[in-house]
C-alpha cells in the first residue's frame, strides 16, 4: 500500500502554505513529520483529512483495490487535544463504538482486553471521560483508532504533553500498529522522532523533504535534519 | 435506519443519565451517600435514572413545542385580537417558510454530530437518514397536536403536512446550496436578512385583513408532494455526508470542549484580518499613550463597529417600519403616540441593550491590558485616568451611531403619529437618547476598571462585577413601568449621565489603580 501526494496546492488568501507537494509513503513505516513552527505541517494533515478544502493536486491511495482518491474511511486523526463525550464511561464509550463498528471489525477482542492494551486499570473504566486526565483521554482517543484501524493515520503532535511511562506505552502501541498501516506523526521533538519513526520527513519551504540516513549515526544524523530545517526561506 | 437511529438514542439517553448523576453527586449531602464512581456502573440506579431521563426529555420537548405555540398565539392574538385562529395558522404558515429554509437538520452543528460521526463512526446517510425523518414525525404530531388543541379543524392537517414536505425540500435546497457555495443558507446573510425581512412584513399582512387561506396552502402542499419526494430521492444520491458532517462539526466539537473554552473566548475578541494594517495618516504627529490607544481602536475597529453598525441598521429598519405603519394603519397613530409621550422611559431598556459593553471590554483586556497590567507603571493614576478617558470617548462615539439614528428617527416618529403639545420634547428627546447612550458608555467602562473580572483566561471571576451586570439590567427593566411626562424624564436623566461622569471619574482615579489588576 503507498499514498501518494501529487502537486498538492494550499494557500489561505495571499499566502502559500503547501505548494505542489509530490510525496510517497508507503505502508509498515511510522513516519516523523518535523517542521519549524507556522510550517504548515497542521494544515497539511487537514488537507489529507479534507478537513479544509485543496486548491490543486490529489492524494491517491494505491491498494489492494487498485489507485483510488484517498477516501475519509481511510483516514484516522489523532489530535494533541482529544474531545471526547465527557459524560460517557470509558467502558461506555469503547463499547458504543465496538457496537457501532461491529461490522466492520475483523476479529474483535473484548473490552478488557482493550483496556488492557492501553493500560487503563478496571477502577478507571468506570469513571465519566470528563473525569478523565489528558493523557487518559489521549489513550482513548489511540485505542478507538487502533481498533478502527485505518490505513492511514496522521498523529498531530499526541505525546507532546503525556508524562514518560504513558509516552513510552504510546510509543509501543504505535509500533504495534504500524504493520499493514501508514503512520505520519508530527512533532517538535526531535529525539521522539529519531527513537519512533522509520523515516524523517521534513516540512520546508512549502515542501515535504525525505531526510535519508545514509548510515549516519544518529548525532549526525540529527545535525543533518536541524541543516535542512535552517535552509527555510523566510518569505 | 432504525440500528442507527436506536444507536443513537441509547447514547443520548445514556448520556443524559450520567449528566444526571454526575450533577447529582455535586450536592454535599448526596455526594458523602454515594462516593466513588459506582453510580455509573450500578444497573439499578441506572435503569430507574433512564426512566427518569426519557420523561424528562419527553417533557422538554413538550415544553419547547409548547413555548413556540404560545408565542405563535401571543403575536396572532396582538395582530388579529378578533380572530386569533386565522392569525395563529397565518403566522405558523410564515415561521415554517423561514424554517424550511435555515432551521435544516445536517446543516446545523453540535458536538454530537461530531461524536456520532467522526469519533463512533456511525453511517453518516444513515444518520441523516434517521435523524431527519425522526425530526419530520416529532414536528408532525407535536405540531398537529398543538394546532389541534386552538383549532379544532381538518384545515390544521394541512398546514402541519405543509411542514412536514417543506423539510425535505428545505433539507435538499441546503445542501445543494451547501455542496455548491460551501456554505449553509444560514451564513448567506444577504438572503438570510431578505427572508426574514420578506417574512416580518408578510407576518403584518393580518394588520390589513390578509391571511393565507387553508385552499391555498392545500394547493402547495399537493406541489410540494412530489417536490419533496424528488428532494429525498436527491437527498439519498448525495454521497459525501461523512466530510459534510466532519468539516462542520469538528471545529465546533473542539470549541465546545473544556480544553478550548479559553481559545474560544480568544477567538471572540481576535483581531479581524482587515484591521491588521493601520492608515498611517491617523498616527501621524501621536506619541505616547494617544498613539497607544489610537493603534488599539484602530486595530479593533472591525469588533468595535460589527455590533455597532448592526443595531444602527436594525434601529433604522424598525424606526422605517414604524412609520410604514402609521401610513398604513391610522389606529397605528394613536398608541405609538401615547408610547412616544407617555413611556419614553423604555428607552432606558432599548439603549441598555444597545450599548452592551462586555466586548469591548473582553477586547481591551484580552488583547491589551492583559500583558500591559503587568507593568506598574501601567496602574499609575494618572495613566489610568489617561487611558480611561480616552476609552470614553472613543466607545460613546462608536455607540453614538446607533444613538443617533434612534435620536433623529424618534422625533420624526413622534411628529407623524400626532405631534406634541410640548415643542421641546423635539430637542428634549434626542438629547436624552444620546445622554443614555453616553451613560451606559461610561458605565460599562467604569465597572470594568472598578471591578476588573476576568483572570488570565478570560473567564469570569468577579461575583461583584457580574452582581452589577445584573443590577444594571434590573434597573434598567423597572423603567419600562415608568410613566412620566418626556419632558421631565429627559432632564432628570441628563442631569443624572453628568453627575454619574463625575463620579465616575473621581472613583477611577481613586481606586482604579488598586482594582484594575488581572485576577
Amino acid at each position: 500500500m503507498q499514498l501518494t501526494i501529487k502537486n498538492l496546492t494550499k494557500t489561505y488568501g495571499e499566502k502559500v502554505v503547501l505548494q505542489d507537494i509530490d510525496f510517497t509513503f508507503e505502508e509498515g513505516k511510522i513516519y516523523g513529520l518535523i517542521g519549524r513552527n507556522g510550517a504548515g505541517k497542521t494544515t497539511f494533515f487537514n488537507c489529507l483529512n479534507e478537513d479544509v478544502e485543496i486548491d490543486k493536486g490529489e492524494v491517491i491511495l494505491n491498494d489492494d483495490y487498485g489507485q483510488n482518491k484517498l477516501k475519509t474511511d481511510d483516514i484516522g486523526y489523532v489530535i494533541s487535544t482529544p474531545t471526547v463525550p465527557e459524560f460517557l464511561t470509558g467502558k461506555e464509550f469503547l463499547s458504543f463504538f465496538l457496537e457501532i463498528n461491529k461490522d466492520k471489525l475483523e476479529k474483535p477482542k473484548t473490552i478488557e482486553e482493550y483496556f488492557d492494551l492501553v493500560k487503563i486499570n478496571e477502577e478507571d473504566q468506570d469513571k465519566l471521560l470528563k473525569e478523565y486526565s489528558h493523557g487518559m483521554k489521549n489513550k482513548m482517543q489511540m485505542l478507538i483508532n487502533f481498533i478502527a484501524h485505518p490505513k492511514v493515520l496522521l498523529l498531530d503532535e499526541p505525546l507532546t504533553s503525556l508524562d514518560v511511562v504513558v509516552q513510552e506505552e504510546m510509543k509501543q502501541l504505535l509500533k504495534n500498529m504500524k504493520k499493514g498501516h501508514i503512520l505520519i506523526f508530527s512533532t517538535h521533538i526531535l529525539e521522539l522522532a529519531l527513537d519512533l519513526c522509520d523515516e524523517i520527513v521534513i516540512l520546508n519551504n512549502k515542501r515535504l523533504e525525505l531526510i535519508e540516513k545514509n548510515h549516519l549515526n544518529t548525532k549526525k544524523y540529527k545535525d543533518k535534519i536541524i541543516e535542512n530545517l535552517r535552509d527555510e526561506k523566510n518569505d | 435506519m432504525i440500528n442507527t437511529l436506536k444507536m443513537s438514542f441509547k447514547i443520548d439517553i445514556t448520556y443524559a443519565i450520567n449528566s444526571f448523576i454526575y450533577n447529582i453527586k455535586r450536592f454535599p449531602i448526596l455526594k458523602d451517600l454515594f462516593p466513588g464512581d459506582s453510580l455509573y456502573k450500578s444497573t439499578k440506579v441506572k435503569a430507574f435514572v433512564r426512566v427518569l431521563a426519557l420523561i424528562l426529555s419527553t417533557a422538554r420537548i413538550i415544553f419547547f413545542k409548547a413555548l413556540y405555540f404560545w408565542i405563535i398565539y401571543l403575536i396572532a392574538s396582538a395582530l388579529t385580537p378578533k380572530n386569533i385562529t386565522t392569525g395563529l395558522l397565518h403566522i405558523y404558515f410564515i415561521f415554517t417558510i423561514i424554517g424550511l429554509f435555515f432551521n435544516n437538520k445536517v446543516l446545523t452543528t453540535s458536538t454530537k454530530k461530531y461524536f456520532s460521526i467522526v469519533l463512533f463512526n456511525m453511517n453518516a446517510k444513515e444518520f441523516m437518514k434517521a435523524t431527519l425523518w425522526i425530526e419530520a414525525l416529532i414536528n408532525l404530531l407535536t405540531h398537529s397536536i398543538f394546532l389541534w388543541l386552538v383549532i379544532q379543524k381538518p384545515a390544521v392537517l394541512v398546514f402541519t403536512a405543509f411542514g412536514f414536505l417543506g423539510r425535505f425540500i428545505g433539507e435538499r435546497l441546503n445542501l445543494w446550496h451547501y455542496n455548491k457555495y460551501k456554505i449553509s443558507l444560514t451564513y448567506n446573510y444577504p438572503l438570510y436578512w431578505t427572508i426574514v425581512l420578506i417574512s416580518f412584513g408578510l407576518c403584518l399582512l393580518p394588520l390589513i385583513n390578509i391571511t393565507v387561506n387553508p385552499i391555498i396552502v392545500g394547493i402547495i402542499d399537493v406541489i410540494f408532494l412530489p417536490l419533496a419526494i424528488i428532494s429525498y430521492i436527491g437527498l439519498m444520491k448525495i454521497n459525501n455526508y461523512k466530510l459534510i458532517y466532519k468539516r462542520l462539526n469538528t471545529k465546533v466539537a473542539a470549541l465546545n470542549s473544556n480544553q478550548a473554552k479559553e481559545y474560544s473566548r480568544q477567538a471572540m475578541v481576535d483581531i479581524k484580518d482587515k484591521d491588521k494594517k493601520i492608515d498611517e495618516k491617523k498616527l501621524k504627529g501621536k506619541k505616547g499613550y494617544d498613539l497607544f490607544n489610537t493603534i488599539f481602536f484602530e486595530r479593533h475597529k472591525e469588533i468595535l463597529l460589527r455590533s455597532a453598525k448592526m443595531f444602527a441598521i436594525i434601529s433604522f429598519v424598525v424606526i422605517v417600519g414604524m412609520g410604514i405603519l402609521i401610513m398604513l394603519i391610522p389606529e397605528s397613530k394613536v398608541r405609538i403616540n401615547d408610547f412616544l409621550s407617555n413611556n419614553i422611559a423604555w428607552f432606558v431598556i432599548i439603549m441598555y441593550f444597545i450599548n452592551r459593553g462586555s466586548i469591548i471590554t473582553q477586547a481591551m483586556f484580552y488583547n491589551c491590558d492583559h500583558s500591559m497590567l503587568t507593568f506598574n507603571f501601567y496602574r499609575n493614576p494618572k495613566v489610568i485616568l489617561n487611558i480611561f478617558k480616552t476609552r470614553v470617548l472613543t466607545v460613546s462615539k462608536v455607540n453614538l451611531i446607533p444613538a443617533a439614528i434612534i435620536a433623529l428617527g424618534v422625533p420624526v416618529l413622534l411628529y407623524l403619529s400626532g405631534g406634541t403639545s410640548n415643542v421641546m420634547d423635539y430637542i428634549s428627546i434626542p438629547i436624552f437618547i444620546i445622554a443614555l447612550s453616553i451613560f451606559f458608555s461610561i458605565h460599562y467602562l467604569v465597572i470594568y476598571y472598578l471591578f476588573q473580572p476576568y483572570d488570565k483566561n478570560m473567564a469570569m471571576k468577579s461575583i461583584t462585577y457580574s452582581l452589577i451586570s445584573a443590577g444594571t439590567y434590573l434597573v434598567a427593566y423597572s423603567f419600562t413601568d415608568f410613566r412620566m411626562s418626556t419632558t421631565a424624564f429627559s432632564l432628570i436623566t441628563i442631569i443624572a449621565t453628568i453627575i454619574y461622569c463625575i463620579i465616575a471619574l473621581i472613583a477611577v482615579y481613586k481606586k482604579a489603580p488598586v482594582t484594575f489588576k488581572i485576577r
